[in-house]
């Protein structure tokens, strides 16, 4: 045990965050956990004081010699049952937390290292840890195989081409030398494809030069929320030489907040390279579509009211804030907000991996409902997200607490309002 | 394990709701699990989705992609999921006494 949790070198940012933390409780009020359920062990610094005293029984002198005078406390199966429970189960890593912080304290990573130390001990949820598998041994997070998903495709490529009623609409598959290559969530070809065709029609108005590949489409990382960075480096290695071997300009992240940062933030950290290509989110390349004439929109094709939802990593950790309601505020009339909404919005109770640990179901809907809470007061009628995770957190909430809202992605919601002018 | 409790019939499943042993399945229980989720009666539409999902569990272990229900049901994709409120994972496989699927879902 001692060998697992003594840090080999020092993790300086690790270590500043740890120390720097006062227990001042500020961030207690900004975590939806505590919030709902009042239980102190949910306040974020709580959690870090778990990480902490771990820490420093096994990488301080004082931790080692005079543990109960530092805080330091010693790895016992009831002590990694809490750290599982806590840190997997009653945290999303969403960060709100980190900006309520008056210090700073990035809690959120903080977070993280403790699953990682729980990863290094063999203890992450196997329930999470069968969607890491599924990505590592069969390429997508479903495990669908090839000739499934290509089906899928041509399935897809036919309605496109209906709706269209142009024979030459396309959705390409394994095509070299293209501008883009275009990554999904494997929710999409698996159960909800509607996605998949609406971003094609975008790329069909704007005339892009695009592909998708048949072996590595997915755009999610759960390696990134299982501690195991091994297992995340894999993941993002097989997308990363997948994009060299078609010969790619621009790899872009389908609608994921915890895929798009992996990949774009996380991953040339994970294999300690600067890309050879570029990436975007597919927000912000619908975005320059619009800002450059490439397509035209008609925002009355969306009547109804619209409100957003932000996912944690793309806006409050991933900088989209102005990006998504530029493209929503261009594809439809009537956009509400939620309160509070952007760089201080909830988190839908869904990230950080929580929707695939069964194990904590109630306690993840049970969170949920301060953002049902909110979308009710929204008075919309629409909730659209760019996150499929967050999708399908916000379907079962919908279900839940009887919202009676339509759930969209932003694709599907711009496919709507797209004008095609036939040449 | 958690249980679930429907008109007085105990079911063990997952923390989702899904059932525990796909192998304790019968049509009592999709009706059940139906009525649980909302589903007050399973209309022709339902059976047919639920059946090709249990076939393909049967046979290959895993939900079939929703292009399967679709071309074996004929029924539109907007349809299953009107039919299904929770979706074809948390709604119709759940119904089918599958173990929930991995992934975003």
């Amino acid at each position: 045990m001692d060998s697992i949790l003594k840090f080999k070198d020092i993790d300086s940012k690790l270590l500043t965050h740890l120390n720097a933390c006062v227990k001042c409780g500020l961030c207690a009020d900004s975590c939806m956990f505590y919030k709902k359920f009042s239980d102190p062990d949910y306040i974020p610094a709580s959690k870090v004081a778990l990480v902490s005293s771990i820490y420093r029984r096994y990488n301080t002198l004082s931790g080692r010699l005079i543990p109960s005078l530092v805080g330091a406390e010693k790895m016992s199966q009831e002590m990694a049952e809490r750290m599982v429970d806590l840190l997997f189960g009653a945290c999303t890593m969403c960060g709100r937390c980190v900006k309520h912080c008056s210090i700073g304290v990035d809690i959120a990573f903080v977070v993280r290292k403790g699953r990682e130390m729980l990863a290094e001990m063999g203890l992450v949820p196997s329930t999470l840890q069968s969607t890491v598998d599924a990505a590592v041994n069969t390429g997508n997070n479903m495990g669908i195989p090839e000739d499934e998903f290509v089906g899928t495709i041509s399935w897809m490529e036919e309605e496109l081409r209906d709706e269209l009623n142009d024979q030459n609409a396309s959705i390409p598959l394994n095509q070299k030398g293209k501008r883009v290559f275009y990554t999904l969530n494997p929710r999409e070809p698996k159960f909800f494809p509607l996605s998949i065709s609406a971003m094609a029609k975008i790329f069909y108005a704007a005339g892009e030069s695009w592909t998708l590949s048949s072996k590595y489409y997915d755009v999610t990382n759960y390696g990134f929320f299982n501690g195991n960075k091994r297992e995340a480096a894999l993941i993002a290695k097989n997308l990363h030489d997948e994009v060299i071997g078609l010969n790619s300009a621009l790899l872009v992240l389908g609608e994921c907040g915890h895929g798009s940062r992996a990949n774009r933030w996380e991953a040339p950290n994970y294999l300690c390279k600067e890309y050879e290509f570029d990436m975007t989110t597919a927000v912000e390349l619908t975005s320059s579509y619009i800002r450059e004439g490439k397509i035209k929109l008609d925002p009355t094709l969306n009547k109804e009211a619209v409100t957003i939802h932000d996912p944690c990593n793309l806006v409050r950790n991933g900088g989209l804030l102005q990006e998504i309601r530029f493209v929503v505020n261009s594809s439809a009339q009537n956009v509400t907000e939620m309160t509070p909404c952007g760089n201080d919005n909830y988190c839908c109770g869904g990230g950080g991996g929580l929707l695939a640990m069964s194990e904590y179901n109630d306690r993840r809907v049970g969170a949920g409902e301060i953002k049902a809470d909110q979308i009710r007061k929204s008075g919309a009628k629409v909730v659209v997200t760019p996150c499929h995770n967050c999708v399908d957190q916000l379907t079962q909430l919908n279900h839940t607490y009887k919202l009676g809202v339509k759930i969209k992605t932003i694709a599907e919601l711009v496919a709507d309002a797209i004008i095609i002018e036939k040449t | 394990m958690a249980t679930l409790e429907i008109e007085g019939k105990v079911f063990e499943v997952d923390g989702d709701g899904f059932l525990t042993e796909p192998s304790l399945w019968n049509e009592e229980v999709a009706m059940l699990f139906a009525k649980n989720d909302g589903i007050e009666e399973m209309n022709d539409k339902h059976w047919a989705i639920v059946n090709i999902i249990r076939r393909n569990f049967d046979e290959k272990g895993n939900a079939p992609m929703i292009r399967t229900i679709c071309q074996e049901t004929g029924l539109k994709l907007r349809e299953i999921y009107e039919l299904f409120p929770l979706g074809p994972a948390r709604g119709a496989c759940k119904v089918a006494g599958l173990p929930k699927p991995d992934g975003c879902v």
